[in-house]
């Protein structure tokens, strides 16, 4: 535990439809609930980093900073991040930034998301602002824009759609094991390719779902407070990258770029190789987005995620010297926009500290979040790992 | 409310596209639309490539059948999206397939 | 000798067949079909309007004439279908067009003669040296009350005319128009639907009117029925332009080509002149036209057109095009309508 920032904490609500909790109970709760875990206060934080995307467009709330010192008390510094859905990886980047140039600072990072509030199509509709004007008046929808990449790369590589399916497949099964996900219940291949189509050739079953929750997690660079707490794993690389807001305007059709940067940037950074890497996060969004992940960070070669995808080498208990989302990714945990990015870093805290339970993978050294903003915007990649 | 502003500075935009013939780059049929678009559903989302770096997005016209990478489409004008009645309306490019 | 230089139509995919809302209604098809010489009628689509079908047959009247669009200085839009009741379609259109600012823009209602009512103002500004070219655009998406007479007939349809004063494929060698205050027809501000005075449409409204136009033009220009190649009457139902030209003497051979409405349904302003193109698509140098539309309100605008050789090279397709159609059934058509 040298020079790295470390997360020291990490707490999350259930992700599902709370209709009982509002944006900022639901705040309330992963900040009591982490700061619990890690026997501290807020009011000892330097700062706070709050990931939220819609609450601008759904509730009329901005200004978070001013309503979350309201709500949590505090005079503290406060940060809001919006990267779509990359916003909590981009909040743990930004802290991360943070305690480096202030050594000997400790931050609290906390992501939520209000999102069943609104009919579907309301919520679905404010989604649609991560994606361009032109999306947007073209009657595009989330799912419509990965349908688009799913159909560019099952066209190009030579795939059918059935090697979409077990990617949610898997999911499902790790959510099972997962009590605050939003989806306990292991679903069949089959049912996934014959659940309704929402964008062809995506069904319902490829599709992340619209959930509430929050997630926090406390992030330092205070040397001794890190030796005195009860786990500690060090955040040896943070890396963003971006591109076009815009299919449109994208080099490749079949990847994306913005991982393949940030990835690049990360293993770099950190000294650290894809094959090192014993348990990830990676941003299923939509089934398809899960295939293209595996590539673009290189996991997999490229073109080759259709067929591997299908051999469940990802899954708890294949014997895989690589397994993903443990949590049930965006799929089967649910995907409460500004909680996710934060969700996967606290799920690879829990592996890489031995407190992932019923889902623990055995001797997890190395961990790698990828979070990614819209239809890949906006890419968050982090490597956690003991140093 | 939606903005006429905006409306009007798309106009320019609409009005280079209008009559052009390009290549579908990729599609999608969309089943689960947003408020706007539930009048149309489900409806075939198309990318067109024009060629000289110029793409667009638009909906097919007339049809929602799947659509194959490479087939050849013109730009027609269609009315894009419901609005309210009080609403300028919003007009714009939509494709239809060249048989 | 001020005239059409080219034109456009624009007629939408959708069929109805009076069948179908006859079904609706449980009614018999075959009445319905006899008494108005309508089988099935032309329906929008339901991101279309009066507006969009303007700018495609547009389209196709400034096709390859691009050194005439530089000079059109005026551009009406006639309907009873606009898609605002307050803002130029005209400005519109000629917007998508890209026709500049230089220009005079109106629009123009009178049920369905706004188009040759504009055709007559826009021979006026062109005769009068105000310009040389003007754009002229009938286009309706007409909408009848569910479970009106009116809902068999009432059709979608755009007829787009390039006039001028030179290079015209069509003369327009005399016009006229007969008016009066006769309320067959109408619909107030506000209202969905129109109301119509029934048997009233018939003789003191479109026979009185159409009449009164054709008898009047004879006279000007002194020819008599039988000098006409064609003739083209407003078509309200299948059975109306018959009856005006028999009682008019012109003979069943002269008007049976420009009869589209058993198939294409009335599409108001559109209608006369969706006609008159398919008139055009076989008239040769010299074949002379009697046209008279009729708009509801009331009045009646009549033509004597005369072809010239550059029809040749101006000519549109339309009866194979026409004949490319898909049916819908009722539901849709009230979705197409915005009914529904």
């Amino acid at each position: 535990m040298t020079h790295h920032p470390a997360i020291i904490g990490y707490y999350t609500t259930r992700f599902g439809e709370l209709w009982d909790k509002s944006l900022f109970q639901l705040v309330r709760e992963a900040v009591d609930g982490v700061m619990a875990s890690c026997r501290t206060e807020t009011e000892s934080m330097d700062a706070i980093f709050f990931s939220n995307m819609m609450g601008g467009i759904l509730e009329n709330n901005l200004h978070a900073g001013a309503k979350l010192a309201e709500v949590l008390g505090v005079n503290l510094p406060i940060f809001r991040t919006e990267a779509a859905c990359a916003s909590g990886g981009m909040a743990v980047h930004l802290a991360t930034q943070y305690v480096t140039a202030r050594p000997g600072t400790t931050v609290l990072v906390v992501g939520a998301e209000k999102m069943t509030d609104y009919a579907p199509e309301e919520t679905a509709s404010a989604l649609m602002s991560a994606a361009s004007g032109e999306e947007q008046s073209a009657g595009l929808t989330f799912p419509g824009l990965y349908a688009m990449l799913a159909n560019v790369y099952l066209e190009t590589y030579g795939y059918a759609r059935d090697c979409l399916a077990p990617v949610p497949h898997k999911n499902h099964f790790h959510g099972s094991l997962n009590e605050q996900a939003h989806f306990r219940k292991q679903i069949s291949i089959r049912e996934i390719l014959a659940s309704p189509p929402v964008a062809s050739p995506l069904t319902l079953l490829d599709c992340s779902p619209i959930s509430d929750g929050a997630s926090a997690i406390i992030v330092s660079s205070n040397k001794s407070f890190i030796k005195k707490s009860a786990h500690a794993i060090s955040i040896l690389a943070t890396e963003v990258a971006t591109d076009t807001i815009s299919l449109k305007g994208r080099g490749r059709l079949d990847e994306l770029a913005a991982t393949r940067i940030a990835s690049e940037k990360a293993f770099g950074a950190s000294g650290i190789k894809p094959r090192d890497i014993n348990v990830a996060e990676l941003h299923d969004c939509f089934s398809i987005a899960e295939l293209l992940a595996m590539e673009d960070i290189g996991f997999w070669k490229k073109g080759t995620a259709g067929q591997r995808a299908k051999e469940l080498s990802t899954m708890l208990g294949s014997g895989g010297t690589l397994t993903v989302n443990t949590s049930g990714g965006l799929k089967a945990a649910g995907h409460p926009v500004g909680a996710t990015g934060i969700k996967q870093i606290g799920e690879l805290f829990l592996q890489l500290t031995g407190q992932a339970g019923k889902r623990q993978v055995k001797k997890a050294a190395y961990g790698l979040a990828h979070n990614v903003g819209g239809s890949g915007g906006t890419a968050v990649v982090t490597i956690l790992g003991q140093r | 409310m939606l903005s006429p502003v905006k409306l009007w500075r798309r106009q320019k935009e609409i009005r280079s596209i209008l009559g052009k013939k390009g290549k579908v780059v990729t599609a999608t049929t969309v089943f689960v639309p947003t408020p706007e678009f539930k009048k149309y559903a489900p409806y075939t989302v198309v990318l067109v490539d024009f060629g000289h770096g110029i793409k667009a997005f638009g909906q097919l016209a007339d049809t929602h059948d799947d659509c194959r990478t490479g087939t050849r489409v013109v730009a027609v004008l269609r009315k894009t999206k419901e609005v309210m009645q009080e609403d300028v309306i919003a007009y714009g490019i939509k494709f239809r397939i060249i048989p | 000798m001020t005239g059409i230089i080219s034109y456009g139509y624009y007629v939408p995919r959708y069929r109805i067949r009076i069948a179908e809302i006859a079904r609706m209604w449980g009614k018999r098809a075959s009445d319905i079909e006899d008494s108005l010489g309508v089988v099935e009628k032309t329906v929008s689509g339901v991101d279309e309007d009066s507006l969009t079908m303007a700018y495609e047959a547009s389209s196709y009247a400034l096709f390859g004439q691009d050194e005439a669009r530089k000079s059109i200085r005026s551009v009406f839009f006639g309907s009873e279908s606009p898609p605002y009741a307050v803002n130029p379609s005209s400005t519109i259109l000629a917007e998508f067009l890209g026709l500049g600012t230089d220009y005079l823009a109106s629009d123009m209602q009178f049920a369905c003669k706004a188009g040759t009512g504009a055709l007559i103002a826009t021979a006026g500004l062109i005769e009068s040296g105000f310009e040389t070219h003007g754009l002229v655009v009938a286009s309706d998406k007409a909408t009848g009350r569910p479970h009106d007479a009116l809902e068999y007939t009432a059709s979608s349809g755009a007829v787009s005319l390039l006039v001028g004063a030179k290079d015209v494929a069509v003369e327009i060698l005399e016009k006229t128009s007969y008016s009066s205050d006769t309320p067959d027809f109408w619909r107030r501000e506000g209202i969905r639907y129109p109301s119509h005075g029934g048997r009233f449409t018939g003789k003191p409204s479109y026979f009185r009117h159409v009449g009164g136009a054709v008898r009047d033009i004879l006279q000007k220009t002194k020819m008599k029925p039988e000098d006409f190649t064609y003739a083209v009457f407003h078509m309200p139902n299948g059975k109306f332009p018959l009856v005006a030209a028999a009682s008019l003497g012109f003979t069943r051979k002269q008007v049976e080509p420009s009869l589209v409405v058993p198939y294409l349904g009335n599409s108001y302003t559109a209608s006369g002149l969706m006609g008159l193109v398919s008139v055009l698509e076989h008239a040769k140098k010299n074949d002379t036209i009697l046209f008279a539309s009729y708009g509801s309100g009331a009045g009646s605008d009549a033509f004597v057109l005369r072809a010239t050789g550059l029809l040749d090279e101006r000519r549109q397709p339309f009866a194979e095009h026409v004949a490319q159609k898909e049916y819908i059934d009722y539901a849709t058509y009230l979705k197409f309508m915005h009914i529904i």
